[in-house]
């Protein structure tokens, strides 16, 4: 399917921007083919409707299920005593880890100068967007009385009562809010520019009075420039130690515990390990459809994946030694319900999902050594899915297993989840989709200014300092104010 | 509807029901629907008898209805009406269908409100009232509690310390009789062959039948009642077979001690009664006795066996218990050494124990015993032998065969026990009668069309009669047939007349104790439902019915109570002082040890012995509708509202049944034939149970229990023959599909945890314990190493370890930091019988709530204490841990740590440490997370999944509740609370008079129900108080205390006397060892 691109690899070489656009283009191509999937809403493919209509049942199916738990209680999913929490720690966990790629790549690889970030930020940031939006949905909704839920927010009240601030919930609360607040302000700002072409662009007289209002202002002016760079990379700096922190909490709501198997201190490096390993899963997962269906090979080329999966393979490999640590440890610790809970890990009877856990995230990424598997489309698609399997047993694991096997034999139970547990699950997965879909119709999915920029680099990269400056991205202006194509201020 | 987010109970609102009613109105309308209840109503009405039944049928399969039923009557599904077939909801729709056209919404009027204006005597709003009566226990006879009763309604019973059988202790059926009293499925109207009728109507028709019956001098007349001690009624039955000389009086149970009484009368000529002083023996035998839990007398039986075993700093030696049995009991799991037999081999080895210790068997044949059994024979001969005379005890099992009665009886007139540990009495039983034999009589009688009138005072004979009587077909034969119940049962479906019978709550009476004592049975509320009592129906029959009081009142002048204050004084104590039946001396007939019963053909393949028992919480039927005995786990098997078939593990590897504790959740069923008559069971596989025999329950399988009763588990009477009885053989075939059976615990093994430490007297006496606070095992320890080895344990590093956390070790610098009170509490584990009493006097106290099978299923039963119970062998899995392990019990609710883990992880601070050192649940603040129960490294918190308190409750539920205690709502945390209510008001009252709280004067609910006293609750800062003390002890530990958890409730070691010679000291250390060793 991709034999195009297959037979033009990204040739070895110092050009960091080597292979990251391929074809024939131009600024005016890049533009044209980017927004015009906005502007022409009429030529949606028909794998859209498909995609989007099924999300569209699914998320309903998630709102009867949540009104289903409003009116009865949270009695419907499985959870019991000894395991209180279940499929909803489970799936909050997930879609947090999940909604970390996007940050990583849109603010770590900026600091880091990646410029084969550009084509898949704008996407990878939105599906952050959304995956936390899933994500949240779960803490609100997996209390016993979620109506009473805001008193995890430091409010001023009449009762004189605070949060209790030593709960890693709260801290959970706080991580997870900050997190979608300024990952949300991140895209937004990015798009600003990007609105500002589409404003130019739409022909809908509504679309424009809308991208009018929501690009600002924008006109592109050096001084509109040079402010944006400036904020775009404060912005960064600040979301970069949330990547960090979200997932370093939310580990600490297992690790504060004494519960065996969440007693540990290598949780937080290994769940942020496990988080950017699963975004990138879920980044692949959606953009290998993606570029196939709008015809973006161009920009998402095949380096780009071919990178994404050598990340793949390295947090893989963090998170396969973070299995082997905390089954090292539970041995050398030498505490009884330590050592119990890991046998019963592997061997008990929710060990068919302690080694489908340690093939689909210890074996698998392995073959992402071999380049031709990187390169290969197909394996690339289900080797992602392995992951986000693999992570979604993960969490399993330390959550269930860990919970139904505690100190006092007596009390060891089983969780079984119920079809509610499975509703809600596939019905956030809809309401990802939901957004996603919507997303890619209504805003364009690659940053088209960035995408010029890389362009222009990568035509004049061997006259570094010909006229931009070194320090071409916090001194001067990019691109476009040259004279050609100002970016978005253009037509 | 359940729009009430509102977390606190809205309290009893009788007009509820009827709003919900109009909104489902108007939802039918909004939805098109075609049904309307008043238009059914009318046309129930409007119908009677066979039509109205064939009008309901029709209904139960409108889809409307059901929709309406499963909206208006969520709680006959059990289940949250989640997930019930349609079968089984098809069923609870008849019987919801019978409310909605009977009762419907007139269920309890809508009153208007107002206060008293004159204020009743002996009654402030608020303060609770407290009345001396009793209540029926096991075989008729009594059980004197003090009722506590709330602004009219009683809510709790407690053991009444001068009654001889309960000293103040009370048991799980008792603590659970009054949920049965408010149930709204007791019966509510004398009905006439299936029609509403009055009681005026009633005494009108069977007066003119009794009149008729007096030209045959009643030879048509027959009653049957079950075994009664009430010595107003046996008068009144007197004063009826005085009227009706050729009547007859005829008393069954299924549990009637027969088998004591033709013991009795096999060793001494008479039917005496006998009692046990457990206190006085220092070696005692049970021969499949179940003392502890099932026997006339079990509660001060429990509490005497435990004073001859308290284990405190200076105990030398304690008694020795052996028990022989078949099925394991809590009596067997505090054996210091069991033997498991099949019940039909105990016959042979207590006639060797008798010729072993002298007694003549006169020629009767003596089994030979081999291997471990002969070892353990020998063993227990020398040591009764070996025991100053009267200082041993041997006791019978209620369903062992009369040759094992006389055959003990003997014995214990060998060894000296006659008088010293065995005491024997005028009978307690009013009329002593072979009730089996009588039953048959009557069948014969009704068969031979002698019977015209048959009375029935309460029983339920088609129910529980043995199956090849065939009572369902003959009882329909009997022209005029009266049953007096308190549920419209099977007895009552088939006879003419049904008349609701008050609860022994609601109405006057008298009943003995095991020992003969008389107690007056006060009502504590007007009847519910419109009951009456046996006396007074009794007392109708021939002129105008008299009420119940005055009845009971002019017995006792008959007797010589004139003077009113005499009487009430009974009245106060709950006893009439000396009544206790009167020693008979009596003389062992020669040749009594040398009856022999038939044999029990020899179990071989799939022919297995066939055990059959009353149910160990709803016995033999009669609670069959008790949500909170139903709920409460049964001993041992942990199950709930299901009876099993239960079998060895070798033997279901024989069976080829499936043996898988980790899914214990999927039972297999298997077929059991006994000649003929099938029942389909779930197989439980039970570690200790012996071989090739099936021990089934009875009780369950009830066709008309009610909504909570009806349709579950499988119906034992239906291999009970008249012939047999309790003791057969029959082919168990498996492979009959699986059912899910419904447990609390799943896992019994202590996997080498430090949980229930065990050790013997022996080695508790040989160490020096002064300095170290050492438990037993830490002894052993000891002994082999020469240097003492510190109980405490290591502090580690914690992040809970927060100044405001640090809790002074020293009890007397608490004093200073908290002011006069820390609250704490020990448990001893020796003194820990399993009984359950604590578990339902709990639930009674604590207004916990139901939640159904499919909650326990999910693992959502609602108990704070749970009977945490393990068994432990020589090596787990191995055949000695299948054949008889060691069986302990530990109780565990909230322990109430210092550095409570539950604590930091709550995001809102709804639960907190209070200055008395109570872990407090703050329910109003609770958002329900349920983090601090996965913290809870001692899994004690449950949670509202689902609003349990108000699902399933109708308004009459509500008068149960305790008002002290809030009422749960849904999606809120709760535990164990140390009883704070209970704190609450003695702290207000000893603050009232300037005083602080005595030691001793404020107890838990669950260490006041326990017969054993092994829960002492009390201020850790007075060193005196017993609580400190008990924490003083060597045995004294903290479980999981490696935790750093400084739980306040604290265990004592359970410390056994094993016999040397069956087991070396090195094997029983090593039991205790190989479970909790690999430790350090």
């Amino acid at each position: 399917m991709d034999s195009t691109i297959n037979t033009n690899p990204p040739a070895p070489g110092n050009d960091p921007t080597e292979g990251l656009i391929t074809g024939e283009h131009t600024y005016e191509t890049i533009t044209d083919k980017v927004s015009s999937i906005v502007i022409n809403q009429r030529k949606q493919p028909l794998s859209w409707y498909v995609i989007f209509g099924g999300a569209f049942i699914m998320l309903n199916v998630m709102m009867a299920t949540i009104t289903h738990l409003l009116f009865k209680g949270i009695g419907i999913w499985g959870i019991n005593i000894p395991s209180g929490w279940g499929w909803d720690i489970i799936n909050f966990v997930w879609w947090i880890g999940i909604g970390h790629a996007g940050t990583l790549i849109s603010a770590i690889l900026l600091l880091l100068r990646q410029q084969w970030r550009t084509s898949i930020n704008r996407f990878a940031e939105a599906m952050t967007l959304f995956a936390v939006a899933c994500a949240g949905l779960y803490p609100l909704l997996h209390t016993g009385r979620p109506w009473v839920a805001y008193w995890l927010f430091p409010y001023p009240n009449v009762l004189g009562m605070w949060p209790q601030f030593r709960s890693p919930l709260v801290w959970d609360v706080f991580a997870v809010s900050t997190y979608a607040t300024v990952s949300a302000v991140f895209w937004f700002v990015g798009l600003i520019p990007d609105l500002a072409t589409m404003r130019d662009r739409a022909t809908n007289p509504a679309a424009k009075v809308i991208f009018a209002c929501l690009s600002l202002g924008w006109r592109g002016s050096a001084q509109h420039w040079q402010r944006y760079e400036a904020a775009y990379l404060m912005l960064a700096g600040l979301s970069t130690p949330l990547v960090l922190s979200v997932h370093s909490i939310v580990s600490f709501d297992f690790s504060v515990g004494i519960v065996p198997g969440w007693h540990t201190t290598i949780f937080p490096p290994y769940f942020v390990a496990g988080a950017v390993y699963a975004g990138f899963a879920m980044v692949l997962l959606l953009a290998i459809p993606t570029r196939a269906i709008y015809g973006l090979k161009d920009f998402i080329t095949m380096k780009h994946l071919d990178w994404m999966a050598k990340i793949m393979l390295t947090t893989g490999l963090m998170v396969f030694y973070g299995y082997m640590v905390e089954a090292f440890y539970s041995w050398y610790g030498g505490d009884p319900a330590e050592m119990d809970m890991m046998k019963h890990r592997m061997f008990g009877p929710y060990g068919w999902a302690y080694w489908m856990l340690i093939s689909c995230n210890g074996v698998a990424p392995q073959f992402l050594w071999f380049p031709r598997v990187r390169r290969s489309i197909p394996a690339l698609f289900i080797l992602s899915l392995i992951v986000s399997l693999g992570m979604w047993l993960e969490r399993f694991v330390i959550v269930t297993v860990s919970l139904t096997r505690t100190a006092i034999p007596a009390t060891w139970g089983y969780y079984t989840p119920t079809v509610f547990d499975w509703s809600m699950f596939l019905g956030t997965m809809g309401q990802f989709l939901f957004l996603f879909f919507l997303f890619i119709r209504f805003v364009p999915m690659i940053a088209i200014f960035e995408m010029r920029d890389l362009l222009h680099k990568s035509h004049h990269d061997d006259t570094n300092g010909n006229g931009h400056g070194v320090n071409g991205h916090t001194e001067a202006p990019p691109i476009g104010t040259q004279t050609t194509i100002p970016a978005g201020a253009g037509e | 509807m359940t729009h009430d987010f509102s977390q606190a109970d809205s309290g009893f609102n009788p007009g509820q029901k009827c709003i919900e009613e109009q909104v489902l109105r108007f939802m039918d309308t909004e939805q098109k629907q075609t049904f309307d209840i008043e238009a059914l109503r009318t046309k129930l009405t409007s119908t009677t008898g066979r039509q109205y039944w064939r009008g309901l049928g029709e209904l139960a399969e409108n889809e409307e209805f059901i929709q309406y039923l499963e909206d208006e009557v969520p709680q006959a599904t059990r289940s949250m009406g989640m997930y019930v077939d349609r079968r089984q909801f098809l069923t609870l729709a008849g019987a919801g269908l019978a409310l909605a056209g009977l009762s419907g919404c007139r269920f309890q009027p809508q009153r208007k409100i107002v206060p008293y204006v004159k204020m009743p005597e002996d009654m402030t709003l608020g303060i609770p009232s407290y009345f001396a009566t009793a209540v029926p226990s096991v075989s008729g006879t009594a059980l004197g509690v003090i009722a506590t009763t709330r602004e009219g309604r009683p809510i709790k019973l407690e053991g009444n310390p001068d009654h001889p059988d309960s000293l103040g202790k009370t048991d799980a059926v008792t603590q659970s009789l009054l949920i049965g009293m408010y149930d709204p499925d007791r019966s509510q109207t004398v009905m006439n062959q299936g029609e509403v009728s009055a009681w005026k109507e009633f005494y009108s028709k069977a007066r003119d039948a009794f009149s008729r019956q007096r030209t045959t001098r009643g030879a048509g007349v027959r009653v049957l009642t079950e075994t009664i001690t009430s010595p107003t009624l046996a008068a009144q039955m007197k004063d009826l077979l005085t009227q009706f000389p050729e009547a007859k009086w005829i008393q069954y149970e299924p549990e009637g001690r027969a088998n004591v009484r033709s013991g009795a009368i096999a060793a001494f000529g008479e039917p005496v009664n006998t009692i046990y002083k457990f206190d006085q023996a220092t070696r005692i035998l049970s021969l499949d006795a179940d003392f502890l839990l099932t026997m006339p007398g079990h509660v001060r039986y429990a509490g005497d066996f435990i004073k001859g075993r308290r284990v405190r700093r200076d105990t030398k030696d304690i008694n020795r218990l052996y028990v022989v049995e078949g099925m394991p009991t809590i009596t067997g799991a505090n054996a210091d050494e069991r033997l498991p037999l099949r019940p039909s081999e105990i016959e042979g080895f207590a006639r060797a124990v008798a010729q072993g210790v002298g007694v003549d068997v006169g020629g009767a044949p003596v089994p030979a015993f081999n291997g471990d059994n002969a070892k353990y024979l020998a063993a227990l001969i020398k040591d009764l032998k070996a025991a100053p005379a009267g200082t041993t005890l041997i006791v019978p099992g209620d369903f062992q065969p009369a040759p094992v009665h006389a055959l003990a009886h003997a014995i214990n007139a060998q060894l000296g026990n006659a008088g010293k540990t065995v005491l024997y009495t005028d009978p307690v039983t009013a009329v002593p009668s072979d009730q089996l034999a009588d039953l048959k009589t009557l069948v014969a009688d009704i068969s031979a069309s002698k019977v015209d009138l048959l009375l029935i005072l309460g029983g339920n004979p088609v129910y529980t009669a043995p199956a090849d009587l065939r009572f369902s077909e003959q009882i329909v034969k009997v022209p005029f047939s009266i049953h007096l119940a308190a549920y419209e049962d099977e007895t009552s479906f088939l006879t003419k007349w049904h008349l609701p019978e008050a609860h022994f709550m609601e109405a006057w009476g008298d009943i003995r104790a095991y020992d003969g004592t008389v107690s007056i049975i006060q009502p504590m509320i007007a009847p519910l439902y419109d009951g009456r009592s046996a006396h007074e129906v009794i007392s109708g029959l021939i002129e105008e019915p008299r009420e119940g009081y005055y009845i009971v009142r002019d017995y006792y002048r008959s007797q010589g109570v004139i003077n009113e204050d005499d009487f009430n004084k009974i009245l106060h104590d709950g006893v009439v002082a000396n009544s206790a039946s009167k020693l008979r001396p009596v003389t062992l007939k020669t040749g009594a040890a040398s009856a022999v019963s038939p044999a029990i053909a020899r179990p071989s393949g799939n022919t297995l012995e066939v055990v059959i028992r009353p149910d160990t919480t709803i016995g033999d039927g009669r609670y069959a509708n008790n949500g909170w005995l139903q709920e409460l786990p049964k001993p041992i098997l942990k199950t709930t509202w299901d009876n099993v078939a239960v079998i060895s593990p070798q033997t279901a590897a024989a069976l080829h049944i499936p043996y898988d504790t980790e899914s214990a959740t999927n039972t297999p069923m298997a077929e059991l034939t006994v000649r003929g008559n099938k029942i389909t069971a779930p197989v439980w596989i039970l570690p200790g149970h012996p071989d090739d025999t099936v021990t089934l329950t009875l009780g369950y399988g009830r066709e008309r229990a009610g909504s909570v009763g009806s349709g579950i588990g499988y119906n034992a009477y239906n291999v009970v023959f008249s012939d047999t009885l309790w003791n057969t053989t029959g082919t168990l075939e498996g492979g009959k599909g699986s059912l899910p059976v419904a447990t609390t615990q799943h896992h019994y093994l202590m996997e080498n945890r430090d949980l229930i430490r065990v050790g013997s007297i022996a080695q508790f006496t040989r160490s020096s314990y002064d300095k170290e606070r050492l438990s037993p095992d830490d002894l052993e320890e000891q002994d082999k190493n020469e240097k003492p080895k510190s109980k405490v344990v290591e502090e580690r590093p914690n992040i809970y370890n927060l100044d405001e956390y640090k809790y002074p070790k020293d009890p007397n610098n608490a004093i200073e930091k908290f002011g006069a009170y820390s609250w704490g509490m020990s448990i001893d584990n020796t003194a820990c019988i399993g009984c359950n009493a604590c578990v339902s006097a709990c639930v009674a106290e604590n207004n916990t709530p139901v939640v159904g099978k499919d909650e326990v299923l999910r693992g959502r039963a609602m108990h704070w204490i749970r009977i945490d119970t393990y068994y432990a062998s020589d090596a787990a899995q191995s055949n000695a841990y299948f054949k008889n392990p060691k069986t302990y019990f530990m109780p565990v609710m909230c322990v109430h740590c210092e550095q409570a883990p539950c604590e930091p992880v709550c995001p809102v601070a709804a639960t907190i440490h209070s200055h008395e050192g109570l872990n407090m649940m703050v329910y109003n603040r609770c958002v329900g997370t349920k983090y601090c129960s996965n913290n809870c490294p001692y899994k004690v918190r449950r949670f509202n999944f689902f609003n349990y308190a108000n699902h399933h409750d109708v308004p009459v539920r509500k008068l149960l509740n305790n008002p002290e205690v809030t009422v749960r709502g849904r999606g809120v945390m709760e535990k164990c609370s140390y009883c704070t209510q209970r704190i609450s008001v003695k702290r207000q009252q000893a603050k009232q008079i300037g005083v602080e709280i005595k030691d001793g004067d404020l107890v838990t609910a669950c260490q006041q129900a326990c017969p054993t006293d092994a829960i002492v609750f009390g201020n850790i800062s007075d060193a005196n108080a017993a609580v400190s003390k008990l924490k003083t002890e060597p045995h004294d530990y903290s479980l999981l205390g490696e935790l750093n958890t400084r739980p306040r409730t604290t265990y004592l070691a359970r410390v056994n006397n094993p016999n040397p010679e069956i087991e070396s000291e090195a094997s029983q250390s090593e039991k205790t060892r190989g479970d909790q060793q690999q430790r350090g």
